[in-house]
């Protein structure tokens, strides 16, 4: 029955043209879908890698009119001991501007044993910068004074993998080919998701900013205590105005600029659901119609299948099996294009996003086809061949 | 072979009721060869549905083969048509999609049987109405003769005790006709074919054994 189904099928492709074209853009669509929200599904599974809650973020001008370089470190060590003191305040670390949901970035390359790497996230911090937010050392250690004046990172876990595999890092020297551009890696920390729950880590890197950083770095990170209200906010807020005298100063909470980067991904993602969800309505309602006109044009074929020995029962199973027939000959169409993006590599996306994506797209195409065909089925079952044959 | 006992048929609608087969009681012998005429609309083919199985009678009893099919499941009428009933129709309700020993094989699909099984009886059949040289062919690509001979392929393929005809030669010429005719003339004598046929044509319905006439849905001979 099965050879007679796909022959069958096969000789009415050209008739099928329409049935076989709805399901392949259905497909494509689904696959698209489907892959966009395993990606976010898998990186929101990841661990965040670092800690969020409390931790503020002061973003602020940098009017001071001082050149020299001692002079200006001075100015900053005493706004950092200013701050310090504050009983609310626990740790606090100046920071290049690209933190954590900063919608800043510094990315640049690396270069291991021939092997080049990038883009890889720059990040310049100080060595509280970690115990700020949190971040969880896998290997080696963190900044600290034996680092002054050394050219010295920190690399995360991805970055770890992709150049050194599951050879310990620490101690390996990475960089351009020039003997300045070289640096050491003195630790591994674990993948912070700078960019929102719904995006990975990527590969990045920690350098320690030098006595000359105060001329060009404008954040200072904060992880308050829990004490740390709104009043606090507004005292704090005074205080900054009084010591960085001319500079417009922004404390941001980091779980708000979270909260909106994660919009950023949540938003696009709801409106992208909502319009395929409108085409696959549309796509149902076609591939019912469609089904629904092909059982009235067949009704001599029913009529004719139940006098020679067909049940009810075996009809609608028939037609269901047609559907699912040719949606599997468009499925393998649109698996053929779907397999391009994991063996190409688009996007630079992991090959196992686009396979789940897959395997739920033919799983989503076939109940769809099944649901679209079930009561054109059962109408079908239901015609009386006495009459069927009759019409023709 | 075929018992109708008092048979009557009434169709319904909202307003109007129709009473297409009147108390009609008929024996039909095994190896008999009969033929039912009569004017347009008298209930000759609701007749031939109703002894196919295809149709059920509003009263009445049918038994075939001894069997009393009126409490018959949709799964067992299902089966008893496929195994001994053979259907042909003026309008050949052959698949255009299919190639001509695909449509032969057709009622086999709904026995047990192997591919090879169903192929070697279907080129049997075809062979019998003299088709061994269009079995790839689609319906399509043959004349209306020989769509009808397919047709009587696909009735015979599964050996039935019944072939029921309904005006199988009222689409074709004369010539045609009696190329049809004498296939089941054949069938009848050769293979002890019970055949109930539906037709307009005297001549046709001469040369059965027996010939019944309705009239307004009732036995008029």
């Amino acid at each position: 029955m099965f050879k007679h189904l796909f022959k069958l099928s096969w000789n009415k492709r050209k008739q099928n043209f329409l049935f076989l074209s709805e399901i392949l853009v259905s497909f494509m669509v689904i696959f698209a879908v489907f892959s966009l929200l395993t990606f976010y599904y898998l990186n929101y599974t990841l661990p965040k890698g670092f800690e969020s809650e409390r931790v503020w973020s002061i973003a602020y001008s940098r009017n001071v009119k001082i050149n020299d370089n001692d002079s200006l470190r001075m100015y900053y060590e005493n706004i950092r001991r200013t701050l310090k003191a504050v009983p609310e305040i626990e740790e606090l670390s100046f920071s290049s501007s690209n933190f954590p949901y900063s919608n800043s970035h510094s990315t640049t390359g690396f270069t291991y044993k021939g092997k080049e790497m990038s883009p890889i996230n720059n990040y310049s911090v100080e060595d509280d910068y970690n115990k700020v937010l949190g971040i969880k050392l896998l290997e080696g250690r963190w900044f600290n004074k034996e680092d002054l004046n050394q050219k010295s990172v920190v690399i995360n876990q991805t970055l770890k993998q992709a150049m050194f595999g599951d050879e310990p890092a620490a101690g390996k020297i990475v960089g351009a080919d020039k003997e300045e551009d070289k640096w050491k890696v003195i630790g591994v920390v674990a993948d912070v998701k700078a960019e929102g729950d719904f995006w990975p880590a990527g590969k990045s890197f920690y350098k320690r900013l030098d006595t000359g950083s105060f001329k060009w770095v404008g954040d200072i990170l904060l992880k308050v205590s829990p004490k740390a209200d709104a009043a606090f906010e507004s005292r704090l807020n005074k205080l900054l105005a009084r010591m960085i005298q001319n500079s417009n100063t922004e404390i941001r909470h980091m779980e708000d600029t979270r909260e909106s980067k994660n919009s950023d991904t949540i938003i696009p993602m709801i409106i992208c659901i909502t319009i395929a969800g409108f085409l696959i309505i549309n796509v149902a309602l076609g591939l019912f119609g469609v089904l629904w006109y092909n059982i009235n044009q067949r009704r001599g074929e029913i009529g004719l299948r139940r006098a020679i020995g067909a049940t009810g029962s075996s009809v609608s199973f028939q037609l269901v099996s047609e559907s699912l027939m040719l949606a599997t000959l468009s499925i393998i169409v649109g698996s053929f294009f779907a397999l391009q993006f994991p063996l190409l590599n688009v996007f630079n996306v992991a090959a196992s996003v686009y396979i789940i994506a897959l395997l739920l797209s033919i799983a989503f195409i076939y109940l769809l086809v099944i649901l679209c065909s079930l009561y054109p089925g059962k109408q079908a079952a239901a015609i009386r061949p006495a009459i069927a044959l009759h019409e023709e | 072979m075929i018992r109708l006992q008092n048979i009557e048929k009434v169709y319904r609608t909202d307003t109007v009721e129709t009473l297409a087969i009147n108390g009609i009681s008929l024996d039909i012998a095994k190896g008999e060869f009969l033929s039912i005429m009569g004017p347009s609309g008298c209930g000759k083919s609701t007749l031939l549905n109703i002894m196919g199985l295809l149709d059920e009678p509003s009263r009445g009893s049918i038994k075939i083969d001894d069997q009393d099919i009126t409490r018959f499941s949709d799964q067992q009428l299902a089966k008893f048509r496929n195994q001994k009933l053979g259907f042909i129709f003026q309008s050949y309700h052959l698949i255009n999609d299919l190639q001509v020993l695909d449509n032969v094989e057709l009622p086999l699909l709904y026995r047990s049987g192997s591919a090879k099984e169903r192929r070697e009886l279907a080129t049997e059949a075809l062979a019998k109405v003299g088709l061994s040289n269009r079995l790839k062919h689609f319906p399509t690509q043959l004349s209306g003769g020989q769509r009808q001979r397919v047709a009587i392929a696909r009735a015979i393929v599964g050996n039935p005790q019944i072939i029921l005809a309904d005006e199988p030669t009222g689409n074709l010429d004369s010539a045609m006709g009696n190329e049809i005719m004498d296939i089941l003339i054949n069938l009848n004598k050769n293979d002890g074919t019970t055949i109930v046929m539906v037709t307009h044509d005297e001549n046709m319905a001469h040369k059965t054994h027996r010939l019944v006439r309705l009239f307004d849905g009732s036995q008029v001979q």
